[in-house]
């Protein structure tokens, strides 16, 4: 091993301790740690807090877990959402886009959906369950509906505060409207509308458990439901735990995708 | 040298410059935007009316406008009315005042202390995806009081956006203005009641805006699965007792106290930050300007 070998390995292992085995790290590990710990206390000495299961049943839970079932129902929910999710975007950024860019379009459309967005979308579960025939169109509706007015709203806010100088100066360059909007106007609002995207994807997932525990047509929100029914909580945790990993996981993956459209912001 | 300045001073030299011309009413009225405005609300209603008239698709099963107000009425009249929404507004301000109580504290400490952050902020991240509504079984679970489970899930909804709006509301104070304190020998004490609080008010306004919103529609989940009076659960008892137009009025009514409650919320942030009016003005007239 030569000695610019060891310089380097050392560099290393100066950077690791520098950058990861510090107390920051220490610390954060320790506020997993202690949440736990007082979980566990709670359980174990607080009468009200006896049927919560500890932190040890829902460890052994996972290893009864029956994976076969737990990926299709992660997949039946994870279709519903991204179907949902699709639609709402498919409907939602050019109807944010038109409101956003043009007056009349604004004039004509805002007041409309303005009147219907106060309505919260779980408020639409019975009318949703009249009017489609099919489980799985229902479900999907209320996704695309709880995905609609966040990506609507910041496409829309995200159009109506790009800096006022950069359509000008596309302008005296000559660029047509279309144009416009196309090279200057949405690269702009891409930051708020990735932002909304982000919003939208937590309240589907939110609208999909919903959706799946009052309609028991499988699903991760029937799974822990069901669970309920037969009272093993552990199970009934481990589903909550899944469903935010879902939703988290969803989330980055808007994240990546944002970074990859708008590479720009990696320059800073 | 002459200096150039490049005020609109010239331009107002003329006298009859500064006459600002008040537009006649009936133009103030009767323009295309008011028309336009007004054509959008109407249609809404008239599309509604047509497709349930002609029976477009299922369309048969959905009450019309005119039968929707007929049973409000009638609703608006009964006692049950007051009951419901009286208790659902209570559930959705229980959780949502014990957020703020809660979430606003944690939220100026995380943004304002690094070790404080780094003890809680993990966990809290951690729970966070896990949306409010399912938590309901453990709500069900561990209240034995039926309005304490859904007040917990309105809590649980409101708390989250409060919480990050707070800790950004911290993050994004201007570090200058804790340099000058610190010049100027504040003590910790005097720079967190000075600067951290004011500061981050605004943000904390939009947070409370946007968990007021996500309370009351956890509060309709909450009912419609576990309650006996409320809302939501007169919207699902009117679906099971085949009442449809009574489904209509009650998402209406629900509608319309959100938006009560969020003005309520910008009302009350137009008082306590005063000097910060463009955060509090809702986010429709950046639109239109």
């Amino acid at each position: 091993m030569s000695a610019s070998d060891l310089n380097a390995t050392s560099l290393f292992w100066k950077q690791v301790r520098k950058n990861v085995a510090n107390w920051t790290t220490v610390r954060r590990i320790m506020s997993v740690v202690l949440f736990l710990l007082a979980w566990t206390i709670l359980v174990q000495f607080i009468g009200q807090f006896h049927q919560i299961p500890s932190p040890t049943a829902v460890f052994a839970a996972l290893f009864q877990l029956d994976l076969g079932v737990i990926f299709t129902e992660i997949f039946r929910s994870f279709l519903r959402v991204m179907v949902g999710f699709l639609i709402g975007l498919l409907i939602g950024l050019p109807l944010g886009i038109a409101i956003g860019y043009s007056r009349i379009a604004n004039y004509l459309l805002f007041p409309a959906v303005e009147m219907v967005r106060p309505i919260p979308p779980i408020a639409w579960i019975p009318l949703t369950v009249l009017f489609f025939i099919e489980i799985e169109s229902q479900i999907v509706f209320l996704t695309f509906y709880g995905a609609f007015f966040p990506i609507v709203y910041n496409t829309m806010g995200g159009i109506s505060e790009v800096d006022i100088r950069l359509p000008r100066a596309a302008m005296s360059f000559g660029l047509t409207k279309i144009g416009m909007l196309w090279k200057v106007i949405l690269p702009a609002a891409m930051p708020q509308i990735f932002t909304g995207m982000k919003v939208a994807i937590g309240i589907t997932w939110l609208m999909v458990v919903a959706a799946e525990m009052i309609a028991s047509k499988g699903g991760l929100g029937y799974w822990v439901w069901y669970h309920h029914t037969v009272m093993e909580y552990p199970m009934v945790i481990l589903g909550m735990g899944i469903i935010g990993l879902c939703g988290a996981l969803c989330s980055v993956g808007i994240d990546v995708i944002g970074n990859h459209f708008m590479k720009w912001r990696n320059i800073f | 040298m002459k200096i150039q300045t490049n005020t609109m001073a010239g331009d107002l030299q003329n006298e009859s410059d500064f006459v600002f011309k008040r537009p006649l009413f009936w133009a103030t009225i009767f323009n295309l935007k008011t028309v336009l405005k007004t054509v959008s609300v109407l249609s809404l209603f008239v599309i509604w009316a047509l497709l349930v008239h002609f029976k477009v698709y299922r369309f048969v099963l959905i009450p019309s406008p005119a039968e929707v107000l007929e049973s409000g009425i009638e609703w608006m009249k009964s006692k049950d009315f007051w009951l419901d929404a009286s208790l659902s507004s209570l559930r959705v301000f229980g959780g949502f005042t014990t957020a703020c109580l809660i979430a606003i504290p944690i939220g100026l400490m995380i943004g304002w202390n690094k070790i404080f952050s780094d003890l809680t902020f993990p966990t809290l991240e951690i729970l966070r995806p896990i949306p409010g509504i399912a938590y309901i079984p453990l709500a069900i679970l561990f209240f034995p009081w039926e309005e304490a489970s859904v007040a917990f899930i309105c809590f649980v909804g409101a708390f989250f956006p409060i919480l990050l709006n707070t800790i950004t509301g911290v993050k994004l104070i201007d570090r200058d203005y804790f340099r000058a304190a610190r010049c100027l020998g504040s003590s910790p004490r005097q720079i967190f009641w000075h600067i951290v609080i004011p500061g981050a008010l605004p943000s904390i306004s939009t947070g409370a805006a946007l968990g007021m919103g996500i309370a009351w529609m956890a509060s309709v989940a909450g009912e419609m699965i576990s309650g006996r009076w409320g809302l939501g659960y007169r919207i699902w008892e009117s679906y099971t007792l085949i009442r449809y137009p009574l489904i209509v009025d009650g998402m209406i009514v629900i509608g319309l106290l959100g938006l009560g409650s969020s003005a309520f919320i910008r009302f009350i942030a137009m008082r306590v930050i005063p000097w910060r009016k463009s955060i509090t003005e809702s986010l429709d007239q950046s639109i239109t300007k």
